[in-house]
């Protein structure tokens, strides 16, 4: 089952005009399987099906759905794993041998609503070289509701059921009625601020670590340019950046190094281009 | 690599082994803790994984999770509570019985998926789709 | 014998619209009162609650909803026809889900037993259920504390 280039064509419209997110041809199946769980909702046999009923009714509430289908980041904790692996056992030991005032300074940067500033956090806590140390992270996203959402720090069952370790959960969670609240030690490490990454970024003070993971796919070129460079001015110099597994500094900034890091890279800002730019 | 599903409900026991097909699996199946320690009895190498539900008829999920853990021929088996029991202090008396993973129903495929990657039982990590 | 509190509605309609949700791929809205519905011959599920509330969850739809749920919890094709056997293990595991849900959501420590499913005649009445929609159909959901003794 694939989507049609018709009905492909008219959720990647729909979401250019409400997000200016643009989905590239060859992300049918992306369209595809975020909508296949609303157009079963919506009682339909396929999402063909289903968008030529959105095209012909055109419901508001229910093109609102399919943009935040498309836009909105995958909820999982540790997404992925090896970042955090990574963060672990290589970065935070790291930055833990270069940072005399025993702070580091972390930026998730469109953080949804919240499992990946909350990971980064409990990974901090779970890295034995940052024992005694202070850890903030700041997370910024566009959407206030989901800024509302990560400051709550409360989930539902299925939500703590995407890739949190049980150990972790019972750990570090609350149950509360039917969900689950993460503890006020950890919520209290992470910052929600509202932050348009395609806008002028507002004062944050430099990080050592950033997320942007899986972000920039959704970016036209010159826009992922623009923020990569920004993001270039609010990093430390030898700070480190995380990208999707998707994602690459490569050809769009190339201020930018890949390096390698545990099983998976990261990157850095080139020696050469490290002399910062006030902005 | 292969799986034993153990629950009481045939339509759990056919989600869970889809899943578990999918994700490259050969599954053996069992409808109560007892039958699940035959099945494995029966095996000359024990399965990687069990998924194992909590409450069951004849012998239930924490019984054969205690009993597998005694055995020093099955500690190649991981095993995953999938059940529907929820409180924190039941999560921990799995856990603490053996346990070492424990999926909350209801689930989705994907978050069965990402248990296993944790567990380092998927052949391919679930890496990004996107 | 004196009983706990019960679960309340909210709780209880809340742990069924997260099964609809995620197992069965619809959403459970409330079901107007005065909206007409078919029920022909009807399946019923039930499942104890033991603890500081004892009683049990009840679940009754006609029985071509019952198969109906079973079909989208199983990923059937419209053409397939499963056994009464496969659909009331199917709606018994449902309400399984929903109810060990809620006995995780109640204060202190719950035992939750096994569904038990058979077939049924007629619907609750009206007032004594909760009703919420599986796609154009009603499932009626009750709380039942155990008599007092």
């Amino acid at each position: 089952m694939t989507i049609s280039s018709s009905a492909f064509t008219f959720v990647r419209e729909l979401v250019r005009a409400e997000s200016a997110i643009v989905l590239e041809p060859g992300k049918e199946y992306l369209v595809e399987s975020r909508l296949v769980p609303l157009a079963r909702a919506a009682g339909h046999p396929d999402v063909d099906a289903y968008v030529a009923q959105l095209s012909t009714r055109r419901s508001p509430a229910a093109l609102k759905q399919v943009v935040e289908a498309l836009t909105t980041n995958e909820t999982s904790w540790f997404r992925d794993t090896d970042p955090y692996t990574t963060l672990r056992e290589t970065i935070f030991p790291e930055l833990a041998r270069n940072r005399p005032r025993k702070q580091l300074r972390v930026w998730a940067a469109a953080c949804s609503s919240g499992q990946e500033p909350y990971s980064i956090v409990m990974t901090a806590m779970d890295t034995p070289a940052l024992a005694g140390w202070r850890v903030d992270v700041t997370a910024t996203d566009l959407s206030e509701e989901m800024l509302e959402r990560g400051r709550r720090g409360e989930y539902s069952q299925l939500e703590v059921n995407r890739g949190l370790p049980a150990t972790t959960l019972v750990r570090h969670f609350e149950r509360q009625g039917l969900n689950w609240r993460i503890n006020q030690s950890i919520r209290e490490r992470v910052e929600f601020r509202h932050l348009n990454l395609t806008r002028p970024f507002p004062p944050m003070g430099q990080f050592d670590v950033v997320f942007l993971r899986n972000v920039l796919i959704y970016f036209d070129m010159p826009t992922k340019r623009e923020v990569l460079q920004r993001v270039r001015q609010v990093l430390a110099p030898d700070g480190h950046l995380f990208l999707g597994a998707a994602e690459m500094t490569m050809g769009v900034d190339d201020a930018w190094e890949r390096v390698p890091a545990g099983r998976s890279s990261v990157y850095r800002i080139r020696e050469e281009q490290r002399t910062c730019v006030p902005w | 690599m292969r799986a034993l599903v153990v629950d009481d409900s045939r339509a759990m026991r056919r989600i869970v082994t889809r899943i578990l097909e999918d994700a490259g699996f050969e599954v053996l199946e069992a409808g109560d803790g007892q039958e699940a320690l035959d099945v494995l009895a029966a095996q000359e190498t024990p399965p990687e994984l069990a998924c194992v539900d909590w409450n069951m008829p004849v012998m239930d999920g924490l019984t054969f999770i205690n009993h597998v853990r005694k055995q020093p021929q099955w500690r190649a088996t991981t095993l995953m509570m999938v059940t529907t029991e929820s409180e924190q202090s039941q999560i921990v008396r799995a856990l603490a019985a053996g346990a070492h993973e424990y999926l909350i129903k209801p689930f989705t495929g994907e978050a069965m998926l990402e248990k296993l990657d944790l567990l380092g039982l998927l052949p391919t990590p679930v890496g990004d789709q996107t | 014998m004196t009983n706990g509190t019960a679960p309340d509605n909210a709780l209880v309609l809340a742990a069924i619209e997260q099964v609809w949700g995620s197992m069965l791929f619809a959403s459970a809205d409330p079901w107007p009162a005065d909206r007409p519905a078919e029920f022909g011959s009807g399946v019923q599920a039930q499942i104890e609650l033991r603890g500081d509330w004892n009683g049990r969850l009840v679940l009754t739809c006609d029985r071509d909803v019952a198969a109906q749920i079973a079909g989208a919890m199983l990923g059937c094709g419209p053409e397939e026809v499963l056994p009464d056997l496969d659909v009331h293990d199917a709606v018994g595991e449902v309400l399984n889900v929903v109810g060990g849900s809620v006995k995780g959501a109640l204060d202190g420590v719950s035992a939750l037993g096994l569904p038990g499913v058979a077939p049924c005649t007629a619907p609750p009445a009206q007032g004594e259920c909760m009703v919420v929609s599986w796609r154009d159909a009603p499932v009626y959901v009750q709380v039942v504390p155990d008599a007092a003794a």
